[in-house]
């Protein structure tokens, strides 16, 4: 996030896109409801009829995966508006001229002809956005998650930079982190092109240092990401360390990761529970859980927090960065002498310049939003107040383009997938905790009611999903939170792998897949 | 005609000021109760929580939530309804689904029993009719009146009859002056609010005049829920352009642009003439645009309540009104600045406008020469109970309470004496003894621990029984405590049990402590008048009648 | 606001004797809870929320004003001279608690029910008020046939301060809480008065947090009332998504019992969903993995030792960088596990084998 979560009680403007905020982040959109309530006007871009959207003053039901036929409609109508930010434009950005001839083409009519949102809703959503005193944008995985994930974010990056919505309280582009320390394993050098602190590994300061360091030469190659290795199971990679990670079900293609994983030979794991991936492994390494674990985290707005034990782990389960010393150990790596978690988090922090001015002890509260570059710097909750990281702020020209797989006479209908608010992930945990099932029981297809009847489903009764990679059977929820022609299902519960289905495609420069577009069939059962 | 649909009823308001309550009662009308299909259709329709819409209609004391609901016979069994057989009436309809109702306004002429839109009155089930409400009977003092002078004339209720004798002259008048001058006229009228409060009028509409925002708007409290208070019906019934020219000056005054009549829901034939008089009144131009060819806009809508006392209490009205929980709000801040939508608002009750009225025709002097002694002005009483001539007389403040009682109302009935009479309806408690030497103005009254209020003055003549009176007075109050402050909720429901005799102490002198520590909190800590006011009774009771006390207590082991 | 930004001058009122200073906006129990040593009591009072004044419990006397005043919704103002404690104050304040008492059922409610359940009767206890005054009628009707697992509804303890409708709306923004009816017969209430589960309850648990009385209370964590010992708070971190809430352990000895919201939390203050709130019970599941295991011979997991394992797990690293290459060995991070986690997975593969194949879940 580029604004911390306090101020999401300050828009005057909200564009939430691609965010399931209430169930989701519900205590984030907790503050977003107080803005409302203050009278903030919500902007709400979503395929589905969600909770937020109920809330909007103006909702705007794109298909799916056209998010950037959105954002450029809305971009030419501040343009041609003349609501762009001038000031902003001239002291903070560069190349506003292209980009502000490049939207002339995208008509609010012609973003209607590919999103379906009325242009005259589109209109609106971008006069108030351009319009707010403090406009803030809202996104999750519902914009990352596509093959275009990355000129999503850069449509949503325009729309900031035009209107000057930035590097102020109240304002900026936030995306919501789905798991709690999602950012603290980048922050931590758990990426194939950076060192911790985002330190490129191609970078020759950077890669002398972890030299020095780590006591060893270093490729200054970059790793290959996650997608690729899964890809190359079996040819260049042959043995994997996988950390809490429910690999075979929330990744996407589950045929493809388990015939990858078999590929291997050689597979640790470490985890709380008996994974469907643990069950591939030659050894599995049992983890001290939540509330059994002193660590550090960092949550969406880049807070740094301690983690505290609370109980004692089960039987031999022991903290992972016990488990992985030992590992590092044995391999006779020098540097593994690490005795508590304390001692390990201050080695990150002695190598990362956005740790920099932090420690262990000083984050006992929580109160640093890192960069800190230095000692005794306040932490930095706002970024981009003075300048970008590389200066000015760059406007992109991004184009349009269809999701890897559309909609055909054989599979004619849209399938979406997200989280519901009672289950989280693969349900290791929440499928343990007693209650949720009272709640949530089974995993269901939401369907329109008017498709519930054009397809011969019955609300209740049975449908299958088919794809292109198979098929999945699921119960059908009749429901308006669905629009015509869209379907949308958790990958929550294992007995509806709805992740078999999808993942046709991967955005070029993240290798993020495109689990929110899958073009299915759907029929009775 | 076609049934409205849901949504039809929906799009008919939605966009109407303050929908929520007419919209409520359109469902109401069209199918007698309200529904969970009604409630879900409404709250979607406009926006609101379908909890707190649930919570909020349930608050209503005549929001049905089930069929028969509205078409049921609801009986008064207030104070002076229940000396006169309510109890025997309403078992006589018990098979008609007949249910009680707190006291409807109607003590000059008893027994008002509500049926769908109508109001039947008489005290057995075979003599039920629709009658218009009693004129006042003509002044028996020969004192001049202010509100009452003109409403015996025939056709007074129409623009005509209106007119007929100076109506809207003071408003034609007030518009060739400065809003300033007419807000000064008011103030050196000396008119303080005849709802029962007594802020000085004039002050109060400087006040919103000179608060910052706008719109800024007029609520005229019609909401007249105070047991033996029935004066604002017969002021609105036969005079009901007076409260309308009233509301109208207010907004010239202070330059509000809106406003809502809030009246109670009992009175549903009130609404119709009001209705009928605003449209008149909108067809000659006193309301809409341009007023009077100036710069002046003025809407009135008029809004029904549905059955809560405490809507009377101004912040409650103002929170009905907005179709929110009708709690009290804490104050400060005060309507004049943070009113209606948060916005500047006069509230006056309808006697203060009606007379408002009459000050910008006659004059200040006027208006201040009908007091007696220091006193200004007139104040309209409605008279009940063990009298021989119930009904709405207008005195000159400082009048003796006796002069009233006995040479303007005839005393007692035949035989009997007076015992007791309440005060400021049920709100400021007994007077009995030598409280009966007082006179009809607040600091006479108050140096008796009561005060005169809204007006409603109930005599018991020697037979009643005070106790039971009082506990029919505390049962009305636990009724009608919103709930909100722990001392009221709790305190007059625990009032009302050791009146009643079903719990508390049974010994005397415990009885005598537990009351009156309630009392003492209650009045001290409440967070409105309700609270405050309800203890009066069982102060009142102990001071005036402690033997008829101590025969409770000892009745009750 | 020109007095907000001209702070030269300080604003100065008179609590209990003693000139005290406090900022414009700040009400009078604020001031008091700076500069009073004994507590104002209170039981509608959440600092979280709009103040509601409905208990009275907080009133101070005004010089000027004839009636006591509640301090929660009182702006202060200069010069105001307030009394906290006089003895009619305190004579008040002990009968309206007496008042309170009589209309519930018990007053002693275990800790476990909730973060604020011990508020009224630490209040009565510290006022003397168990006096058995005021008897009658008992007010709120309990539901205990609402099946939900998570929040017992029990009205009957009720006292109608209306926190928790105003947490439902004003911090949740769910509105699924509100009040039915009116005086003695107001009952806290969802819509149609139906069970919470068909209500626009998100089963946050904010509601149980903020009961003084337990009458809404943790039905999860009473689960635990008998388990002997006291109570250990330990602040963490939720584990579930980015927000960062900060959560209060409670443990009994070895056993993880309930989780309470940090109302000091910076990313939370006090907030919690569903997930954070009653989802912890996974930590102390039968089925977690307890001891290390390794495939046998037989193509079957087994337990082994620590040492075993960790042999195992190296030999096959070990073997892959000698047979493969140092690139062919592969690690994943996880975005659940801790920063150090993180860290040490990529330091075991570039400080072993100095590479870079290593990532993280965030991809999907």
């Amino acid at each position: 996030m580029s604004n911390p979560l306090v101020d999401m009680e300050k828009p005057d403007v909200i564009f939430c896109i691609g965010t399931n905020m209430t169930e989701c982040h519900p205590v984030a959109a907790t503050r977003l409801k107080k803005a409302i309530a203050k009278g903030a006007k919500l902007i709400v871009a979503d395929p589905r009829r969600i909770e937020l959207a109920e809330m909007a003053d103006v909702y705007l039901p794109l298909r799916v995966g056209s998010d950037v036929a959105l954002l450029l409609g809305m971009a030419h109508v501040i343009g041609r508006e003349c609501l762009v930010n001038r000031d902003f434009i001239e002291q903070r950005t560069e190349e506003s001229e292209a980009f502000l001839e490049h939207v002339k083409q995208f008509t609010p009519e012609w973003a209607e002809s590919i999103c379906g949102v009325p242009a005259k809703d589109i209109e609106q959503a971008a006069i108030w956005y351009a319009q707010a005193e403090r406009g803030a944008i809202y996104y999750t995985l519902g914009i990352t998650e596509h093959i275009c994930g990355v000129d999503n974010v850069q449509s949503l990056s325009n729309l900031a930079l035009m209107t000057g919505n930035i590097g102020r309280e109240g304002t900026g582009i936030n995306p919501m982190r789905g798991q709690n320390n999602i950012q603290g394993a980048g922050d931590s050098g758990a990426l194939p092109n950076n060192y911790p602190g985002f330190q490129p590994v191609d970078d020759p300061k950077a890669q002398a240092k972890f030299e020095k360091a780590y006591g060893r030469p270093m490729s200054p190659e970059k790793g290959i990401t996650k997608v690729t290795a899964l890809d190359r199971c079996g040819e260049q990679i042959r043995a994997m360390l996988i950390c809490g990670e429910n690999t075979l079900v929330s990744d996407p293609d589950r045929k493809h990761c388990e015939h990858a994983m078999k590929a291997l030979d050689h597979i640790v794991v470490l985890d709380i529970f008996m994974t469907e991936t643990a069950e591939l492994a030659d050894v599995v390494l049992p983890a001290t859980a939540f509330a059994e674990t002193d660590g550090v985290c960092v949550n969406t707005e880049r807070r740094v927090q301690r983690l505290r034990a609370a109980v004692p782990p089960p039987g031999d389960a022991k903290p992972d960065w016990w488990i992985l010393s030992q590992l590092g150990k044995r391999m006779g790596a020098p540097g593994f002498e690490f005795t508590s978690a304390k001692e390990v988090f201050n080695e990150l922090c002695s190598l990362s310049p956005i740790y920099a001015g932090i420690d262990w002890d000083l984050i006992e509260h929580g109160e640093y939003h890192w960069p800190i570059p230095e000692p005794g710097h306040p932490g930095t909750p706002m970024l981009h107040e003075k300048e970008f990281p590389r200066g000015r702020g760059l406007f992109k020209l991004v184009e349009y383009r269809d999701p890897a797989e559309t909609i055909s006479e054989k599979f004619p209908v849209w399938l979406t997938t997200g989280r519901r608010l009672q289950a989280y992930h693969t349900r290791t945990q929440t499928g343990r905790s007693s209650g949720i099932d009272y709640l949530l029981s089974e995993e269901s297809l939401e369907v329109n009611p008017a498709d519930v009847e054009a397809w011969g489903l019955q609300d209740g009764g049975w449908a299958k999903l088919s794809g292109t990679k198979g098929s999945v059977n699921i119960r059908v929820k009749s429901t308006m939170r669905s629009p015509r022609g869209t379907v949308f299902c958790s990958f929550s519960f294992a007995d509806v792998p709805v992740n078999i289905l999808t993942g046709a495609g991967y955005d070029p420069v993240t290798q993020t897949a495109e689990l929110k577009v899958c073009p299915v069939r759907v029929e009775a059962v | 005609m076609n049934t409205p649909s849901n949504q039809e009823l929906i799009a008919r308001w939605k966009d109407e000021e303050a929908p929520l309550l007419p919209l409520l009662h359109a469902f109401h009308d069209r199918d007698g109760y309200l529904s969970d299909e009604t409630l879900r259709d409404v709250a979607q329709g406009l926006r609101l929580s379908l909890a707190d819409l649930y919570g909020t209609v349930t608050f209503y004391h005549h929001f049905s939530r089930f069929p028969p609901g509205q078409a049921a016979p609801r009986v008064c069994d207030g104070p002076v309804c229940s000396l006169r057989g309510a109890h025997d009436l309403i078992e006589a309809l018990r098979k008609d689904g007949a249910t009680a109702m707190p006291c409807a306004g109607r003590c000059d002429e008893p027994i008002p029993v509500l049926e769908g839109d109508k109001v039947f009155v008489g005290l057995t089930h075979d003599s039920l009719n629709v009658k218009p409400s009693p004129l006042p009977p003509k002044n028996p003092g020969g004192t001049e009146e202010c509100v009452f002078a003109s409403i015996r004339e025939p056709g007074r209720s129409t623009l005509d009859g209106y007119r007929k004798t100076g109506g809207y002259e003071g408003l034609e008048r007030a518009l060739k002056s400065k809003p300033e001058e007419l807000v000064q006229l008011i103030t050196d009228s000396g008119l303080a609010g005849r709802g029962g409060a007594g802020f000085p009028t004039g002050r109060k509409w400087k006040a919103v005049a000179d608060a910052p925002g706008t719109p800024k708007t007029i609520v005229c409290n019609a909401d007249e829920g105070e047991p033996g208070c029935f004066k604002d019906r017969v002021l609105m019934d036969h005079d009901p352009h007076a409260v309308i020219e009233g509301m109208i000056l207010a907004a010239y005054g202070t330059g509000a642009t809106r406003g809502f009549l809030y009246l109670r829901y009992e009175y549903p034939e009130t609404e119709k003439i009001l209705e009928k008089a605003t449209e008149e009144a909108k067809s000659a131009g006193f309301l809409g645009e341009k007023i009077g060819g100036k710069d002046f806009t003025f809407h009135l809508s008029v809004r029904r309540g549905a059955g809560a006392y405490i809507c009377g209490e101004e912040t409650s009205l103002l929170n009905s009104l907005e179709g929110k929980h009708p709690f009290p709000r804490n104050r400060p801040p005060f309507p004049v600045t943070h009113g209606y939508e948060d916005l500047p608002t006069v509230v006056n009750n309808v006697e203060t406008l009606a007379s408002a009225a009459a000050i910008a025709r006659k004059g200040a002097d006027w208006y201040q020469g009908l007091g007696m002694g220091e006193h200004a002005g007139t104040k309209l009483i409605s008279l009940s109970g063990d009298i021989r001539r119930p009904g709405n007389y207008e005195v000159p403040i400082g009048l003796p309470l006796q002069t009233l009682l006995e040479d303007w109302a005839g005393g007692a009935p035949e035989g009997r004496t007076i015992q007791a009479v309440t005060m400021a309806g049920l709100s400021g408690g007994f007077l009995a003894k030598d409280g009966l030497g007082v006179t009809l103005d607040e600091p006479s009254i108050r140096s008796k621990s009561s005060f005169l209020g809204a007006g409603g003055i109930i005599v018991y003549d020697d037979r009643r029984d005070m106790v039971e009176a009082a506990q029919v007075a505390m049962q009305f109050f636990a009724h009608e405590s919103c709930g909100k402050c722990f001392p009221c909720r709790i305190g007059t429901q625990r009032l009302t049990e050791r009146l009643r005799g079903d719990a508390g102490p049974r010994e005397l002198e415990a009885w005598r402590t537990e009351v009156a520590d309630l009392g003492r909190t209650m009045k001290s800590l409440s967070a409105c008048g309700l609270g405050i006011a309800a203890p009066l009774i069982t102060e009142s009771l102990v001071r005036y009648f402690p033997e008829q006390v101590a025969r409770h207590v000892a009745a009750a082991q | 606001m020109a007095t907000i930004e001209n702070s030269t001058q300080t604003l100065t009122l008179t609590m209990n004797g003693t000139e005290v200073t406090f900022s414009p906006g700040e009400t009078l129990y604020e001031v008091a809870q700076r500069h009073v040593d004994r507590d104002v009591p209170t039981l509608c009072y959440d600092e979280r929320l709009e103040a509601f004044g409905a208990c009275r419990l907080c009133v101070v006397e005004v010089e000027g004003i004839r009636n006591p005043v509640a301090s929660c919704t009182t702006k202060a103002t200069a010069g105001m001279v307030v009394k906290t404690h006089t003895d009619g104050l305190e004579a008040h304040r002990r009968t309206l608690l007496e008042m309170v008492a009589s209309e519930n059922r018990e007053i002693d409610v275990d800790p476990l029910s909730g973060y604020a359940s011990q508020e009224m009767k630490t209040l009565v206890d510290r006022y003397e008020a168990r006096t058995g005054r005021f008897q009658g009628k008992q007010s709120g009707k309990s539901r205990p046939d609402d099946p939900n697992p998570f929040i017992k509804r029990d009205y009957d303890l009720c006292i109608s301060c209306y926190r928790c409708v105003r947490v439902c709306a004003e911090q949740e923004g769910d509105y699924a809480i509100s009040v039915a009816n009116r005086g003695f017969e107001t009952q806290i209430t969802t819509e149609f008065g139906g069970f919470l589960k068909d209500s626009a309850c998100t089963f946050c648990g904010q509601c149980i947090q903020t009961c003084p009385t337990g009458a809404l209370a943790d039905h999860k964590a009473l689960r635990s009332k008998d388990v002997p010992g006291e109570v250990k708070k330990t602040r963490t971190i939720c584990p579930y998504c980015g927000v960062g809430c900060s959560v209060d352990l409670m443990s009994k000895g070895d056993k993880l019992v309930g989780v309470l919201p940090a109302m000091d939390g910076p990313a939370n203050l006090g907030a919690l969903c569903i997930k954070g709130q009653f989802a912890y019970d996974f930590v102390q599941h039968s089925e977690r993995l307890s001891t290390p295991l390794v495939r046998g011979d037989d193509g079957v997991l087994r337990p082994a030792s620590w040492d075993e394992a960790l042999d195992r797990a190296a030999q096959g690293f070990k073997d892959a960088a000698a047979n493969h290459g140092e690139d062919s060995i592969y690690a994943i991070a996880s975005g659940r596990a801790p920063n150090e986690a993180a860290y040490l997975t990529q330091k075991f593969i570039r400080a072993t084998f100095g590479t870079s194949q290593v990532d993280n879940c965030s991809r999907a």
